[in-house]
Parts: C-alpha cells; structure tokens; sequence
C-alpha cells in the first residue's frame, strides 16, 4: 500500500498547473454516490407515506438525528446552518466508510481535512459577526486588550488543529493497515485486515466524523452566542 | 482565454503525503468547490425536502392532537353540562316524589277521614232502618196477632166448639204464633 497520495493527472488552466490527485477523484466519486443516494430518496421521498416504513424511516431517522444533533449542539437560532454540516457530516463518515472497499479517504488528505475546517472556520467568523456584532470582535480584546495576540492565534488555531486531528486519525489508520500489510506475510494478510478495517475505517471514521462535525458547532457557537 | 490541457499520469509528478505549497492552496479550492457542490446538491435535493415533510407531517399531527383535544373538551364540557343537568334532573325528581309523598299522603289522610265519616253515617244510616224495620215488623207482628185472634173468634163462634176443638184451635193458633215470632 502506497502512503503517497497518487496525482493522476495534470491541467492547465490559463497557464497554471493543477493537479488532479487521487482525493480529487475519490471525493467526485464519493460526490456522485451521495448525490445519487440523494436523488433516489428524493424520487421515494414522492411516495413517503404518514407512517414511516423501510426506506422511509433510514431517510427520516438520519435527517431528524441530524436536525436533532444540530439543534442540541448549536441551539435553535443558529441551526440554520445545519444543511453545510449535514454535507460533512455526510462526506467524512462515507470517506471513511468507502475506504473499506480500498478507496482512498479523502480525509487521509490535510487539503481535505483543511478545506473543511477552513470552511469551518469561515463560518464562525461570518456567524460571530452576524449576531455579536462588535461584540464578536471585542471579545478579541478579552479580558484585556494586551491578550489579542494571544486571542487572535487562538482563533486561528482553530481551524489547523481541527483540520490535523482529522488528518491525523484519517491518515493513522492508513498507515498502520501500509504497516500492516508490508511487515505481515500472506498468511496474515486473510481476515484481519478486515477487522482492522472495520475498526480503522467504520468505528474511528464514525467517531472523527461525530468529533469533528461536534467540534465545529463548538467553534461556531462558541463565536455566535452572546456570553 | 483560457487554455486546457490534459496530461496523462506518467506526466503527472510523484505522488506525496503531505505539502505546502501552490498545490496545496489549489487542491483546498478545488475541495471547497466541491464541498460547496456537494452541500448544495444534498441540501436542495435531500435534506431540505426531508425536513419539510417532517415538518409538513409534525404540524398535520399536531394539528390533529389539537383537534382531538378540543374535541376531547368539547365532550368534556358537555359530559359536565349533562352531569349537571341529571343532577338538577335528580333533584327536581326527588322534590317532586318527596312533594307526590306530602300530597298523597295528604289526600289520603283526607281519603281516609271521609271513609270514615261515609261509613260512619252508613252505618247510622243502617241503624236507623233497621230500627225502622223492628218496629214495622213489631206492627206487623202485632196486626197478624190480631188477625189471628179474629180468625180464631171467627172459627170459634162458627162450629160449637168444644173442649177438644177448642184445644185444637188453641194449638194451632199457638203454632201460628210460633211460626210468625221465628220469621221475626
């Protein structure tokens, strides 16, 4: 197993050279199997029912634990933005999950893991701005004005240690199964790597997601609410 | 204008793990495009809608609990209007009965002192005939008596009577007599 993150191809775009790496392709991927998913349920959605029954109720169970996620964590008057998480949450937990069929996590890649947190960290700024106001930006002077340095890079430390704890836990287990399978003979090599898979990819790929996504309402919260 | 081109991956350079550089910014906005596309696509497409139909089921139930609990206090106004109702019903029944009692009671004491008073007089009444009867059978006892003795003054003065004729006509006269004080 490569630990290298693959560039499959190059393009130029007005002269400036882009990579088109092994995450770009695999989140496309991962991208069109979610909105493919999403466009079935919605097609079923036509024919949901008053009482709930199969399909109906995974649909209706992951949007209302989601909502209901989002509404306990944030609080009411910021759950707005829940849709942007729902889409993380969406996409962390199947990158992780796709990677037990040997597709690449997306969120093994800082740039992936950033982007979220950037966005992340976008938010509680725009969040923080939209219902503190001035507040927001007074609280950068807190308790004292000599602490905004400190204040400051607290504030954009935000998103890098959110982006690296995903990065980290994503890319662990990636490493560990590399290990794995060059230290390990063939022998070795039949049934455990699945359970280790299951382990690396579903249960810790769950828990990252449900930290990261838990994190950010933090983060936002944290910034919006007037203390 | 801008120009495409597209390289197979033997140009590609190698692969890394990890770097920071004009890429690195490249692939962020590249991934934040997509992030966008995709928290679009699955908000317009999935997560919306579904939480309007929860929403749209949420309120129709809602509204039908507060439709069941109107209804429930309707029923239940009414229940205590009916409650009220038979318990003035009950009582308006008792004062009735217990008034029919007093008046009954009433009509019959009156009922029974008017028997009384009717029985009273028919019973006066019937003394008063039957005093009337004595002495109209006294009369006619006394008058029969008297038609007997002029028969038997008859009989006697017709045949010459002697001693045992006479005892015959006695006897027979006495036996009339008899006859007449039983009929009495």
């Amino acid at each position: 197993m490569d630990l290298n993150i693959k560039n499959l191809w190059v393009v130029y775009i007005g002269g400036v050279e882009i990579w088109i790496t092994e995450t770009i392709v695999n989140t496309w991927i991962i991208m069109a199997i979610l909105i493919l998913l999403a466009v079935i349920a919605r097609i079923r959605m036509t024919r949901f029912s008053l009482v709930p029954r199969g399909f109906q109720n995974v649909i209706e169970t992951v949007v209302e634990l989601f909502d209901n996620f989002a509404a306990g964590a944030l609080g009411s008057s910021l759950s707005y933005i829940a849709p942007w998480f729902f889409m993380v949450f969406a996409f962390i937990l199947s990158s992780s999950l796709f990677s037990v069929f040997g597709l690449r996590a997306p969120t093994a890649d800082w740039a992936t893991t950033f982007t979220l947190a950037f966005a992340t960290f976008i938010l509680m700024l725009f969040m923080g701005f939209r219902h503190r106001k001035g507040g927001y930006l007074k609280s950068f002077f807190g308790p004292h004005p000599i602490f905004f340095p400190l204040n400051l890079i607290g504030e954009l430390a935000k998103p890098v240690s959110l982006s690296f704890r995903l990065f980290g836990n994503m890319l662990s287990g990636t490493i560990i199964l590399a290990i794995y399978y060059q230290l390990t003979p063939w022998l070795m090599q039949i049934g455990i790597p699945a359970l280790m898979h299951a382990f690396f990819d579903v249960v810790i790929g769950a828990l990252q997601t449900y930290i990261f996504v838990f994190i950010s309402f933090m983060y936002i919260r944290g910034a919006a609410a007037d203390n | 204008m801008l120009t495409l081109t597209v390289f197979l991956t033997q140009a590609a350079p190698e692969g890394r793990l990890f770097g920071l550089d004009n890429q690195t910014v490249i692939q962020i906005a590249i991934q934040l495009f997509n992030a966008i596309v995709l928290a679009v696509a699955l908000s317009v497409i999935l997560y919306k809608p579904a939480k309007e139909f929860l929403r749209k089921r949420s309120d129709g139930i809602q509204s039908k609990i507060n439709e069941a609990e109107t209804a429930a206090a309707k029923a239940n106004e009414l229940i205590a209007e009916y409650e009220r109702k038979l318990k003035a019903i009950d009582q308006e029944r008792e004062k009735i009965l217990e008034e029919a009692r007093v008046k009954a009671y009433e009509e019959s004491k009156q009922m029974l002192a008017e028997a009384r008073q009717e029985a009273s007089e028919i019973k006066k009444r019937a003394m008063e005939s039957m005093a009337e009867e004595k002495k109209r059978l006294k009369e006619e006892a006394r008058l029969y008596i008297i038609e007997v003795a002029a028969e038997m003054a008859k009989k006697y003065l017709a045949e010459a009577i002697d001693d045992a004729v006479q005892e015959r006509i006695f006897e027979e006269t006495i036996a009339q007599l008899e006859e007449a004080q039983w009929r009495n």
